[in-house]
C-alpha cells in the first residue's frame, strides 16, 4: 500500500500517477461492506463512491463516506449525468455534485460516455451514443459546461455496449479520443468494458488501447463479466477475468501506473476478495515497474 | 436521423413494454449470431429489471403483502406509466402507493406509503442542528415556533398498514378503526416510525405548519387544567427527546436559538 500522508495531495489533479511508483489501487464503496470498513479501516489506497448515492443526502451513507474520507482520498463516480443526452443538463444535479465534491475534497469526478435520460426521465442505464460528428460536438460542449460548472476536469468512462448504430461514422476509440482532446477532459478507461464491447461488436481491444491519447488516461476500472454464450454481459458480478488482467498489463505498458479501481456490484463477495483483486493489480503494477527499472522494453 | 431522433428511438426501443420495434435493423447493426432485436432486448430487459429491483428494495413489505407475482405485475405496470424522474434509482417509487389505490387493498396502499416515507426519512439531509428542550426560553414559550429536522415525515394511515409492516396479521386490527397519524423519522442512522394519539397528531401538524407553541398547545386543551399542561409538556419533551427538532425560533425578534 502506498498511502500518502495527506489524502488531498495523494491523487490530486492533474497528476495521474506518481513517477516511479506503482499504481494506487482502490475499490468501490458498497453498502454491505460498510461495517467491515468501519471496523478495520479502508485497506486500499483510495475508495470510489457512486456520486448519486451521496448527493444531497444525509444519514449513515454520508457518515460512512466522511469517515472513509478521513483516512483515504475519494474518487466520485457518477451514473446519471447523461453527458451525451439531449435533455438539458440538470442544474440541481450539477449543484449537488459540486457540493459533494467540495465537501469530501474528491480527488476526481467521473461519469460515463453515454446517455441515460429521455424526455425528462432517467433510464438508470448507460445507453450508447451514435459516434457521429453531431454527437461529438454535442458532448464536447456539454463536457465543457460541466467542467466550467464544477471548476474541475471531468473524467469520462467508456461504457460496455451490446448494440451499435448504423449512423456511426467514427469508431468508439476515435470518438473518445477526439472528445477528451477537444473538451480537455480525462479518460477513465474501463478495461472490462473494452473487452466486453470488443467481443460483442467484433473489434480489437488492442487497437482500441493503442489509439487512445496516453496523457488523457487518468484512471482504470477493472471488473468481471459473464459470458452468456451469445454475448458478454458486463454485470460486475465476478472476479476480473484473465483476459482483462492481460489488458491491464498492456495498459501499464501504454499508459503507466494510473490509479486503478476494482468494481464489483452483483453477487458481492466478502471485502477480502476485493482486497485480493486490488492486491493482484498492485502486484502487476510492481512487476511492470521493476521491468522498467531493469530497462526491459 | 439526428442525434435527438436517434436517442428518442433508442429510448422507445429500450423502454417498450410491448416487444421489439419493427424496424430495429434500420437503425442498429446486428449479426447473424446476435441480431439487432436480441441486442436491444438486453437493454429492454435491463431497464425494467433494474427499476423493478429498485422498487422491490424500497417496498419490501409491500412486496411480501402482495406476493411476488402480483408485485411484479403491478410494478411493471407502474413503471410503464411512471418512469424515473430522479437521478437516484430508488426514487422511482415516488407515486407507487398512489398507483396501488386502484389495484390493492387499502392497508397495502398505506403500507406502500409508509415504506416510501421511511425511504424519504432514510435519505433526508442531515439537520443543520438538533435542538434540545432547554433551548426554549421559558419567558417566551408562547411565541416560540418549532422547525423540524428534514427527515421527519407525517402521514395518515390505515392502522392495519402498521400491522402489515410489522409482519403481523392485519386482521387483528379492527377494520372500523379510524386512520391514525404516523410520524416517520431517522434517529441518527436508523429509521423509526410511531403512531400518534389524536391530540399529539393535531399538535404536531399545528407545529409543522409554523404555529406558535401557544396555539400548538391548544390541541391538548380538554378543560382539565394542570393535566392538560402536563400532557402537553410530556408530548413536547418527547419530540425533543426523539431529535425531531432542528431549531426553536421566535417570530417577533427573528432571532434563533439552538
Amino acid at each position: 500500500m502506498h498511502r500518502l500522508a495527506d489524502p488531498q495531495q495523494a491523487l490530486s489533479e492533474p497528476a495521474r500517477a506518481l513517477p516511479g511508483a506503482a499504481a494506487q489501487v482502490g475499490f468501490g464503496l458498497r453498502v454491505p461492506h460498510y461495517d467491515t470498513i468501519l471496523k478495520h479501516g479502508l485497506r486500499a489506497d483510495f475508495a470510489e463512491a457512486i456520486s448519486e448515492n451521496f448527493m444531497g443526502r444525509g444519514g449513515r451513507a454520508f457518515d460512512v463516506l466522511e469517515r472513509v474520507r478521513a483516512d483515504a482520498p475519494i474518487a466520485l463516480h457518477g451514473v446519471s449525468l447523461s453527458i451525451g443526452g439531449v435533455d438539458p443538463l440538470s442544474k440541481t444535479y450539477l449543484s449537488e455534485l459540486g457540493e459533494l465534491a467540495r465537501r469530501i475534497s474528491a480527488f476526481s469526478v467521473s461519469d460515463h460516455l453515454c446517455f441515460g435520460t429521455f424526455g425528462g426521465h432517467y433510464a438508470h442505464d448507460l445507453w450508447p451514443l451514435p459516434y457521429t460528428e453531431e454527437a461529438l460536438a454535442h458532448v464536447v460542449s456539454r463536457v465543457q459546461q460541466v467542467q466550467e460548472r464544477l471548476g474541475r476536469r471531468l473524467l469520462l468512462e467508456n461504457v460496455s455496449s451490446y448494440v451499435a448504430y448504423r449512423a456511426s461514422l467514427l469508431t468508439e476509440w476515435e470518438f473518445l479520443s477526439e472528445l477528451v482532446t477537444r473538451a480537455d477532459a480525462g479518460l477513465l478507461l474501463d478495461l472490462n468494458n473494452i473487452f466486453v464491447s470488443a467481443a460483442n461488436h467484433g473489434f480489437s481491444a488492442e487497437e482500441y488501447l493503442r489509439a487512445l491519447p496516453r496523457d488523457r488516461v487518468q484512471q482504470i476500472h477493472l471488473a468481471g463479466h459473464t459470458d452468456t454464450g451469445s454475448y458478454l454481459f458486463d454485470d460486475h458480478g465476478s472476479a476480473v477475468s484473465a483476459a482483462v488482467w492481460s489488458l491491464y498489463q498492456r495498459s501499464l505498458e501504454l499508459f503507466g501506473a494510473v490509479p486503478t479501481i476494482i468494481e464489483w456490484d452483483e453477487r458481492l463477495p466478502e471485502l477480502t476478495e476485493l482486497e485480493a483483486e486490488a492486491a493482484h493489480a498492485r502486484t502487476l503494477s510492481h512487476a511492470w515497474l521493476a521491468e522498467q527499472r531493469e530497462g526491459k522494453p | 436521423m439526428t442525434l435527438a431522433e436517434l436517442q428518442q428511438y433508442f429510448a422507445r426501443a429500450a423502454t417498450s413494454g410491448s416487444g421489439p420495434l419493427a424496424d430495429l435493423d434500420r437503425v442498429f447493426l446486428g449479426t447473424s449470431r446476435l441480431p439487432a432485436s436480441d441486442r436491444m432486448a438486453i437493454y429492454n430487459r435491463g431497464y425494467y429489471l433494474r427499476l423493478l429491483d429498485a422498487l422491490g428494495s424500497v417496498f419490501c413489505q409491500t412486496q411480501r403483502a402482495l406476493g411476488s407475482p402480483d408485485f411484479e405485475r403491478l410494478g411493471l405496470a407502474y413503471l410503464a406509466q411512471h418512469p424515473s424522474e430522479h437521478p437516484a434509482v430508488e426514487r422511482v417509487g415516488r407515486s407507487f402507493s398512489e398507483f396501488l389505490r386502484s389495484a390493492a387493498a387499502p392497508p397495502v396502499v398505506d403500507l406502500a406509503a409508509l415504506e416510501w416515507a421511511r425511504l424519504s426519512a432514510l435519505v433526508a439531509a442531515n439537520p443543520k442542528s438538533v435542538a434540545t428542550i432547554e433551548t426554549i426560553d421559558p419567558q417566551r414559550f408562547p411565541e416560540a415556533q418549532l422547525r423540524f429536522v428534514p427527515s421527519l415525515q407525517c402521514l395518515e394511515l390505515d392502522p392495519r398498514a402498521l400491522a402489515l409492516f410489522a409482519e403481523g396479521n392485519p386482521s387483528i386490527v379492527d377494520v372500523g378503526r379510524p386512520r391514525c397519524g404516523v410520524a416517520v423519522w431517522r434517529a441518527r442512522h436508523a429509521v423509526e416510525h410511531r403512531s400518534l394519539e389524536a391530540e399529539e397528531w393535531q399538535a404536531l401538524n399545528l407545529a409543522i405548519a409554523g404555529n406558535k407553541l401557544s396555539e400548538v398547545c391548544s390541541a391538548f386543551d380538554s378543560g382539565s387544567g394542570d393535566a392538560d399542561v402536563r400532557r402537553a409538556f410530556q408530548v413536547l419533551s418527547g419530540w425533543f427527546a426523539r431529535n425531531w427538532l432542528e431549531l426553536v425560533v421566535y417570530e417577533q425578534t427573528r432571532s434563533a436559538s439552538k
